[in-house]
Parts: C-alpha cells; sequence; structure tokens
C-alpha cells in the first residue's frame, strides 16, 4: 500500500510495515503539471493566499489515488491540517503525526508508536529498517561531502538526492543503486571552479531551475539546509527515537540557526540564500537569520511552480556579483 | 580611455559617455524605453554619443545594465544595476555607505564598503509600491503633472494617512480620499510617506550608515526626499541628474573591467 506523506516523519515505521512511503511535495514538484495541479486545487475552492505547495498536494491525492496519508499537523504548516480536512469527502485515511515544539522525548515517543499502532507496524522492526538505512544514509552524507569539500558533486545533485531521502523515492534499493552509481561517476571528476560557495537554506524550492540558475552563474551550493537534515546525516549514529529529536526542521529556530552558523563556518560559505515560500509563516525567519548570520543573506520568494521569474533571476545575479566583490 | 554605461530601465533608457581617466561625463541621455528595450539601448547611446560630440568607434568599452541589458547589443560586458548604482553612486560621493535607488519599477537599497563594493542589497518583489511606477500611477488619479508632485507635497501642513501601499490598491484609495473632498496637497504628502515607509521596510533589512545617497528618478521628488529623511533620521543626498547613476556606474565598470 502507498502511504503518502505532507513532510519527513519516521519513514522507517512505514519501510517496516512493508508499505511504500510516498513524499507527496515530491510526486507534486516533479509533476510536469504542477501548475496545473495548483490551478485545480483553486477551482475546488482553495484561496489565492493559501500555498502552492499544499495546493498542490491536494491535488497530488487525488491524481494519484492515495488512500492513507500521514499529515504533519504538527511542526510543518498548519494549512496541510486546513487541507486533509477538505478530503473529508474523499475515503482516505488521514494519520496526524505532531512534533512538539519543545522536541519533548516522551512526546515524540508517543507520536512514533501512535504512528506504529495507525500503520500496524512494530518498534523493533522499524529500528531493523533504520540499521538497514544507515549505511545508505552514510552514503548520501558522503555525496554531501562531495558538494562542499570536494566540489566534484553538484549542488542540485546534492539537492536532489538529499530531498529524496524523506521517502527514498518509494523503493530503497533502486534508490541506493542510484546512489552508487552517482558516487562511482563523481569519484572520477575534476573539481568545478566557482565565482562564490553559497548555502541554501529554508524549505526546498517549488522552482524546478534554482539550482541550474545558479550553477549558471558561477554559485556553487555548498549546503543544503533541510534537505540534509531530511536525509537524517546529523543524527547518523543515534537511535530512532533520537533521530527524531535531532531533526531540527519541525521544532524550534534556534536548532537551525545553530545547524546554520556550523555549517556555514566549517563549508566557508560566503553567502547564503534564504528560500521562503509565499504565505508560509517562516518568512518571519528571515529576520532572525539575519540577525544571526555574519554574510550576506539573499532573501528568495518563490510562489507558484515552475522556473524563476526575471526578477527572481536579477536578484541571485546581483547576489553573485555582490558576494564575488567582497572576496 | 572612453568608456560608455547604457541603463535600460522598465521606463527610461539612459546612456552616459566617460572620459574614464578623468572621470568626467562627456555625454549623456535619458528617453523613454518604450516597447524595445533594444531600441531604447541603441538610440539612448547614440544621443549619449552626439551629446559629447563623438563616434560610435570612440567607445573603447561598454557596459549594459538595467532590466532591458540582456537586450542592448554590441556591448562588452552586462552588470547588473545593483553594482552598476553602487559604482556610481560611489563615484560621484566616495564617503557614501549606502545607495537607495528608486527607479521606474526597481527600489534598492545598497550597502557600500570603503571601495564602494556592494557589502549587501535589499530590492524590492513582486510589488512595484514605491517605485516611480507608484508615483505616476497617483499623479495621473490626482490629475497633477508628476513633476508638480513633490512641491504639491510640500506645500501640505498635514499627510493624508494612506493604509494601502499595493499601487492597484493605494489608487482606489486616493480616488476614495477625493471623494471626501480631502486636500490635494495632503494626499500627496502622503503618498510620499507612504513611499518614504515603504523604503524604510526594505532598508530596516539592512546597516543603513551614512553618507546615504538616494538616486533614480523618485529622487527628483522634494516630498519624497524630505519623507524619506525624516523616516531614516538621517540627511540624504541626491546627486545632480540622479537618475543617470546607474548609467554612470556602468561606463565606470566598463573602464575597470577593460583595464
Amino acid at each position: 500500500m502507498e502511504v503518502g506523506l505532507t513532510s519527513t516523519i519516521p519513514v522507517e515505521i512505514i519501510l517496516a510495515a512493508g508499505h511504500t512511503p510516498v513524499d507527496l511535495n515530491n510526486i507534486f514538484v516533479v509533476s510536469p503539471q504542477a501548475a496545473q495541479l495548483v490551478r485545480d486545487a483553486e477551482a475546488a475552492g482553495y484561496p489565492r493566499n493559501a500555498c502552492s505547495w499544499v495546493k498542490g498536494i491536494y491535488s497530488t491525492i487525488l491524481q494519484h489515488d492515495i488512500n492513507t496519508v500521514v499529515v504533519v499537523t504538527q511542526g510543518d504548516c498548519s494549512q496541510m491540517q486546513a487541507m486533509i480536512e477538505t478530503l473529508a469527502d474523499h475515503d482516505i485515511r488521514f494519520i496526524p503525526f505532531a512534533y512538539p515544539y519543545d522536541r519533548d522525548r516522551a512526546q515524540v515517543k508517543e507520536q512514533m508508536r501512535r504512528l506504529i499502532e495507525a500503520l500496524d507496524s512494530d518498534w523493533d522492526a522499524a529500528v531493523a529498517v533504520q540499521e538497514r538505512l544507515r549505511p545508505l544514509r552514510a552514503k548520501i552524507a558522503r555525496l554531501d561531502e562531495m558538494t562542499w569539500r570536494e566540489g566534484t558533486v553538484t549542488g542540485y545533485e546534492n539537492h536532489l538526492y538529499q530531498v529524496s531521502c524523506s521517502d527514498f523515492t518509494g523503493d530503497v534499493e533502486r534508490f541506493e543503486a542510484e546512489v552508487d552509481g552517482l558516487l562511482q561517476e563523481a569519484f572520477g571528476r575534476t573539481p568545478r571552479s566557482y565565482r562564490a560557495r553559497v548555502g541554501f537554506v529554508g524549505v526546498p524550492p517549488i522552482y524546478c531551475n534554482l539550482y541550474q540558475c545558479l550553477e549558471e552563474l558561477g554559485l556553487h551550493v555548498a549546503f543544503n539546509e533541510i534537505q540534509r537534515q531530511f536525509t537524517m546525516a546529523p543524527a547518523l549514529e543515534c537511535d530512532l527515537l533520537t533521530q527524531y529529536q535531532c531533526y531540527t526542521y519541525p521544532y524550534d529556530i534556534f536548532a537551525r540557526l545553530e545547524d546554520i552558523a556550523t555549517e556555514t563556518a566549517n563549508r566557508k560559505l560566503e553567502g547564503i540564500i534564504h528560500y521562503v515560500q509565499s504565505f508560509c509563516f517562516r518568512q518571519i525567519y528571515d529576520h532572525i537569520l539575519r540577525e544571526a548570520l555574519d554574510c550576506p543573506v539573499l532573501a528568495l520568494e518563490g510562489d507558484r511552480p515552475g522556473g524563476l521569474t526575471g526578477r527572481d533571476k536579477l536578484r541571485l545575479e546581483a547576489f553573485a556579483e555582490t558576494l564575488e566583490a567582497r572576496r | 580611455m572612453i568608456t560608455a554605461g547604457i541603463d535600460v530601465g522598465a521606463l527610461t533608457a539612459k546612456a552616459v559617455v566617460l572620459d574614464f581617466d578623468t572621470g568626467r561625463p562627456l555625454g549623456r541621455c535619458l528617453m523613454p524605453t518604450g516597447a524595445s528595450p533594444e531600441q531604447a539601448g541603441e538610440t539612448a547611446l547614440a544621443g549619449a554619443l552626439e551629446d559629447a560630440g563623438l563616434e560610435a568607434d570612440a567607445i573603447q568599452a561598454s557596459v549594459a545594465t538595467g532590466y532591458g541589458r540582456g537586450a542592448v547589443q554590441g556591448v562588452d560586458w552586462r552588470i547588473t544595476e545593483i553594482s552598476c548604482h553602487a559604482r556610481g553612486a560611489w563615484h560621484l560621493m566616495p564617503e557614501a555607505r549606502t545607495v537607495i535607488d528608486l527607479g521606474g519599477q526597481d527600489a534598492k537599497a545598497i550597502c557600500l564598503d570603503e571601495a564602494g563594493w556592494p557589502l549587501d542589497f535589499e530590492m524590492n518583489d513582486r510589488c512595484a509600491a514605491g517605485t516611480g511606477r507608484f508615483l505616476e500611477v497617483m499623479a495621473a488619479a490626482l490629475d497633477v503633472q508628476l513633476e508638480e508632485l513633490g512641491e504639491l507635497a510640500a506645500s501640505a501642513n498635514s499627510a493624508a494617512a494612506l493604509s494601502s501601499t499595493c499601487t492597484v490598491f493605494a489608487e482606489s484609495e486616493v480616488i476614495s480620499l477625493l471623494a471626501e473632498n480631502r486636500d490635494v496637497a495632503e494626499i500627496a504628502a502622503g503618498l510620499c510617506e507612504t513611499i518614504a515607509q515603504r523604503t524604510m521596510q526594505m532598508t530596516n533589512r539592512l546597516q543603513v550608515r551614512p553618507e546615504l545617497v538616494l538616486c533614480g528618478g523618485v529622487a527628483l521628488n522634494a516630498g519624497v526626499h524630505r519623507a524619506m529623511e525624516r523616516a531614516l533620521g538621517m540627511k540624504i543626498v541626491v546627486p545632480p541628474e540622479p537618475q543617470l547613476v546607474g548609467a554612470l556606474g556602468a561606463a565606470i565598470l566598463a573602464g575597470e573591467r577593460a583595464g
């Protein structure tokens, strides 16, 4: 059975139950009809000023006939809660998952226990899946290292494989074979030269060509903040519960800030691109980020799926020139 | 070395022909962009050359900037207006550490280092509020000439409160205020305050340091200039010919790149 998910959750539990995880964000954003999916949701009554990810996921659930969805009702986006409630008449099973704001261990464990119960899964089996995934997650961490330390993996490739760790594209074995292939290929590459090293922070972009555009401008994306969190690489050696406690994204901003500041220094980042989604509460974090970081920050706001606008490209080009001038 | 800077903006195209070695502009041209950025860039450069009394082959290096920079043919480099405005303002005033450019559809604030290179910047995004286009629409709604708007605002005893910075909604708000027989000068003053507040939203994200240079066509509006000085709490310098700062910076960068 396919189990849709609206954000990263303990995927080990879904796999341990023998189900196929489907990250609805990923299948929405790579769909050639992504823009139409948003319009379909609006035709169904969604307001213009609702998040396009939420609208796209709504239409994706219907289009792909997904009957079971794990919805992150706390720690991701409250619009998702309303989204799943608009599907109440569609015979879709909705399993809530709530990350507690204060990352309380007992509460995280209780949420995982409930998910296990809802999917008829098993804690020990989930731990066994975690062990199975550990070497794969380590390979993804190696790809990340080859991106920022060696420059042989592009920012886009790193993004693509990191962001896929929420569901491993539904097929762990095939995904791992792809990762192995890229690792092998990248070992033979010569590092590229670039104008500046940047970090990408915030939720993954809704734009289809952002990374390509950054590469054309000579900006090497040496850090993908949230995507790296999806890989669980920072908690690679931890037990299953701790792994999801260390995951920064669904809790407060402060652990994220610490992670971003540490990696900015480690990876010698010269600037940060803070991606924000239109109508998302996380836009407010831009202010906190700027206060906390000691390098130029460009806020890039995306609304609908598709390519970057001319203004976005201008702002990115000016950012590249600014970073180059600071060298 | 003779260089040229061509700034094709959303509303106007500007060109400066520069004696790079002395830093002295030899010719300049400002004209409406119209529907063809390529044609506008070509015509503006021809106008600046004519003003300088030079032929096209006198230009040894050139840079195009502005939203239409990609369409301008025959230039050596294309550089964004952020870098060009920074360079132009710093050339005119080496003490400048902040530049605010309020153009036709762009508003940008740039922090400079001591050498005139951009340290950080902010731009308006997805909204023309606080730009020349905003003033143009509002002047039409008030039935006054764009050039008169600044002095009209200066003559007001108080500023009308406008709750919206959106060009479309602000226009309907202005129409409502006119229907209530509010004084036109007070509405004009309110519009200038709105632009200042909108610009503040941008500068709040940066470390604004004096000296502060205001350029772009909106800098010619005395009402906006004064409202911004009040909002930012610091003196703001408007250079002569503030619309040409980007083209001047482009001409300087052309000389620097040509080495």
